[in-house]
């Protein structure tokens, strides 16, 4: 029916449909494998286009050579008539192995030729690649950079995903976010800078510490949680750091919590216990993988927030003077004084 | 308070080649191609993943509230009514653009005054497709903005009552109607149907409220119904094709048809020539067997190319009624006949059908018989004789008895009985 229409036909050959790709390069394609394509049918029968060298079709910008290949073993493939759906279904799941971006090339090109069968296939896959994932790995797979602010992370998320995971996360965010308030009302005047070093708990900067500690780090995966709250507990009753039995550690903590020493000590541990924290149920919930799996993430979080602890530490070394009275017993020595050095206002 | 503005930049030292993101920048249909594959939660909560992907999903045009997308660990009804109330509300809040499907099949959500909220929200839409379905609790009573959602296409209930308004004239573009387990009036049930011009499917089953069946749809092609009711009439259903119905309730022998006027079978075919597969179910064929019952229909439904039906072997007015169906479908391609047993004996019904009822009868497309549920009665066997008798291409008939009683006899029956097709196998199942 379309053979009156083309241009060149040749009894014993096949005839061709000619195609440019946006980076201007020039194939020919069997006929019945392009007119697979809606686009290129409508195109074919529309402008008699792609009977030749010189008319041949232009294809959409999203299709470039190397994915034009893939399409067209993909029409190749299909536009067979006498397969069976299951040989269909074998080559389809064959094809879609690819890695996530010549999966989305794919995906875009089949979208601009309205080739859906392809569009749903490579769609489909590309959802099994988000399903179930944590956040991390799905950042991992695509390539996505993980540029939402705190803030935005904080905002509530916790009414439409009841991840236990997710939950925790909440909670922590929601322990951080008082610890700032908390810090807010004690402090009066604080450089900005500096305030991002102090918005950081306790837990957060002793575990950024245990996490320097090469051999709690195996044991923290499963016990953090417990030890955490062990530790504040020992430390609330002033009592030996089962870290390192550094006395810097011990005997500041209590003050770390109050920015001010105005502000009485006893006043405050019970202010830094996170209600949620402490809750039984968050263990009870999670199974040990899953607490793996959390304490990960929170280790993770634990150290973006710590990110530039390092710089921070050593401009304290350099002033000589603790904004933080918090252990610096990264390198074992006591070397940093005490928060009764040096605490007066810059 | 003094937030942190600033970008956390990744911890990762830099790569030798660039990671590109190819997935944030694909075009928003493609986007809510790809999350509508995955479940409503975990769509949403691609928002956690960059700037980019905060708002992706509120465009997502098919929204699905179910078990597995609202994964609630809890005991406590409350608990759970007030979590899902949030989601849904949450989401719907949220949300931008057009929903095309709503979806809320949750397994502890009960009939709440909520859903009033949520239904009349997408009656301000062009929801194009409705599933509610409540499992727990009494009825709910659905919203009368519901009534209101002209665009709708497909309407799925269970649990639910219907009570239009009396200035409801029909959903003018709806095509699928799925009601179970609902309450309906009798007017309000044939207004709803009649004043849907263009419904094609239409599924009822466990139905209260109504009891008489007028179906006036000329454009239904699919037909699905089990339930309690007296009687069904198909109107206009001229395009009709499928039909598989159920009567669950066995109709007493009491009916009084008046003398001369067309049975029940003569009457169920007389407005559906382009049936092409009939199921009859649980005690329906003892309802068309009511009335006279011809030897054949007078205009044969030659379209029928698959017929199952469930029969009583030792009623002789249900025999009757089946030889009659059968011998007015001359192309029947497949046929089931699944046994019934009652447990009253009617003495009339013990009467064998005589020999002349099984002639005159040639099932040349017939290829596939599956007979269930016997127990060698002789009429059963007779029923036998007479399918294998009389198909010449018969390609396989499989046979399972109701149990290992008298099995070994009839097989030795069914070893003697002729067969017209020579390619013909029957397959015995064990019970």
């Amino acid at each position: 029916m379309l053979e009156g229409r083309m241009a060149v036909v040749k009894p014993e050959m096949k005839s061709y449909i000619w195609l440019q790709t946006a980076d201007g390069s020039i194939q020919q394609v069997e006929e019945e494998v392009a007119m697979f394509c809606p686009m290129i049918c409508r195109e074919v029968l529309q402008t008699g286009a792609g009977s030749s060298k010189n008319c041949a079709i232009s294809l959409p910008q999203r299709v470039n050579a190397a994915i034009l290949g893939l399409i067209l073993d993909y029409c190749r493939f299909h536009q067979v008539p006498g397969r069976s759906n299951k040989e269909r279904k074998t080559f389809d799941e064959k094809f879609i192995r690819l890695d996530t971006k010549k999966l989305c090339e794919l995906t875009s090109a089949a979208d601009s030729l309205q080739l859906r069968p392809l569009v749903d296939l490579t769609s489909r896959a590309l959802a099994r690649m988000i399903e179930g994932k944590t956040p991390e790995e799905i950042r991992e797979t695509f390539h996505l950079p993980d540029d939402l602010t705190e803030e935005e992370k904080l905002e509530p998320l916790r009414n439409m995903t009841d991840d236990p995971r997710i939950r925790l996360l909440n909670r922590l965010y929601a322990r951080k976010r008082k610890e700032l308030k908390e810090r807010e009302k004690l402090k009066n005047v604080e450089v900005e800078e500096e305030q991002h070093v102090d918005e950081r708990s306790v837990d957060d900067l002793l575990s950024f510490i245990n996490g320097e500690d090469e051999d709690s780090k195996g044991v923290r995966t499963t016990k953090s949680k417990k030890k955490n709250r062990r530790r504040k507990e020992q430390a609330r009753n002033s009592s030996t750091n089962n870290e390192t039995g550094n006395h810097n550690q011990e005997s500041s903590f209590p003050a770390s919590s109050c920015l001010n020493d105005d502000v009485p000590s006893p006043s405050k541990p019970s202010d830094l216990q996170d209600p949620a924290f402490d809750e039984g149920d968050i263990d009870d919930e999670l199974d040990p993988v899953m607490k793996e799996e959390i304490d990960r993430e929170v280790e993770d979080f634990a150290r973006r927030l710590n990110s530039v602890w390092p710089e921070r530490m050593q401009e304290i070394l350099s002033l000589g003077q603790e904004r933080r009275p918090v252990p610096l017993s990264v390198n074992g020595n006591g070397s940093l004084k005490r928060y009764t050095a040096g605490l007066d206002g810059r | 308070m003094s937030v942190v503005k600033q970008r956390i930049l990744p911890n990762h030292p830099c790569n030798a080649e660039v990671e590109v993101d190819k997935i944030s920048n694909l075009p928003a249909q493609i986007v809510d191609k790809i999350l509508s594959h995955l479940s409503l939660r975990d769509a949403v909560r691609t928002s956690v993943l960059s700037s980019k992907w905060r708002y992706k999903w509120v465009t997502l045009p098919n929204l699905v509230f179910d078990n597995h997308s609202l994964l609630i660990s809890s005991q406590d009804q409350t608990f759970i009514k007030n979590k899902i109330v949030n989601i849904v509300d949450h989401v719907l809040l949220l949300h931008s653009g057009p929903i095309h499907k709503f979806k809320l099949s949750h397994r502890d959500l009960q009939g709440v005054c909520d859903i009033d909220r949520w239904i009349l929200f997408l009656s301000r839409g062009s929801v194009k497709e409705f599933i509610l379905e409540i499992w727990k609790g009494h009825r709910y009573k659905l919203h009368s903005s519901i009534y209101l959602c002209q665009k709708l296409i497909h309407l799925e209930l269970f649990n639910c009552l219907l009570k239009p308004p009396l200035s409801f004239s029909g959903f003018r573009s709806l095509k699928s109607l799925d009601l179970q387990h609902i309450t309906m009036e009798q007017d309000a049930f044939e207004h709803l149907v009649s004043s849907c011009y263009l419904l094609e499917r239409l599924t009822l089953m466990n139905f209260e409220g109504f009891s008489d069946l007028k179906i006036h749809a000329p454009n239904l092609l699919f037909f699905d119904i089990g339930g309690v009711f007296e009687d069904i009439n198909f109107m206009d259903t001229f395009n009709l094709a499928i039909v598989s119905i159920g009567l669950y309730v066995n109709p007493g022998f009491d009916r009084n048809l008046t003398l001369g006027s067309a049975g029940n079978l003569v009457k169920f075919f007389a407005h559906l020539p382009r049936i092409q597969r009939l199921e009859v179910q649980s005690f329906f064929l003892k309802y068309l067997a009511d009335g006279k019952v011809p030897g054949r229909l007078s205009t044969p439904c030659n379209e029928l190319s698959f017929l199952s039906i469930r029969i009583n072997f030792n009623h002789f007015d249900e025999c009757l009624a089946a030889l009659c169906l059968l011998r007015s479908s001359p192309n029947l391609q497949e046929l089931e006949l699944l046994a019934r047993t009652e447990d009253q004996l009617d003495l009339r019904t013990m009467a064998n059908v005589m020999e002349e009822n099984y002639q005159n009868c040639m099932f040349n497309q017939l290829r596939h018989v599956k007979i269930a549920g016997i127990s060698g009665v002789k009429q059963e066997l007779n029923f036998i004789n007479f399918l294998l008798a009389n198909s010449p291409i018969l390609e396989r008939m499989t046979v399972k008895p109701a149990s290992v009683d008298g099995a070994w006899e009839m097989l030795k029956e069914l070893l003697r009985f002729r067969r017209a097709s020579v390619q013909a196998e029957i397959v015995y199942l064990d019970p």
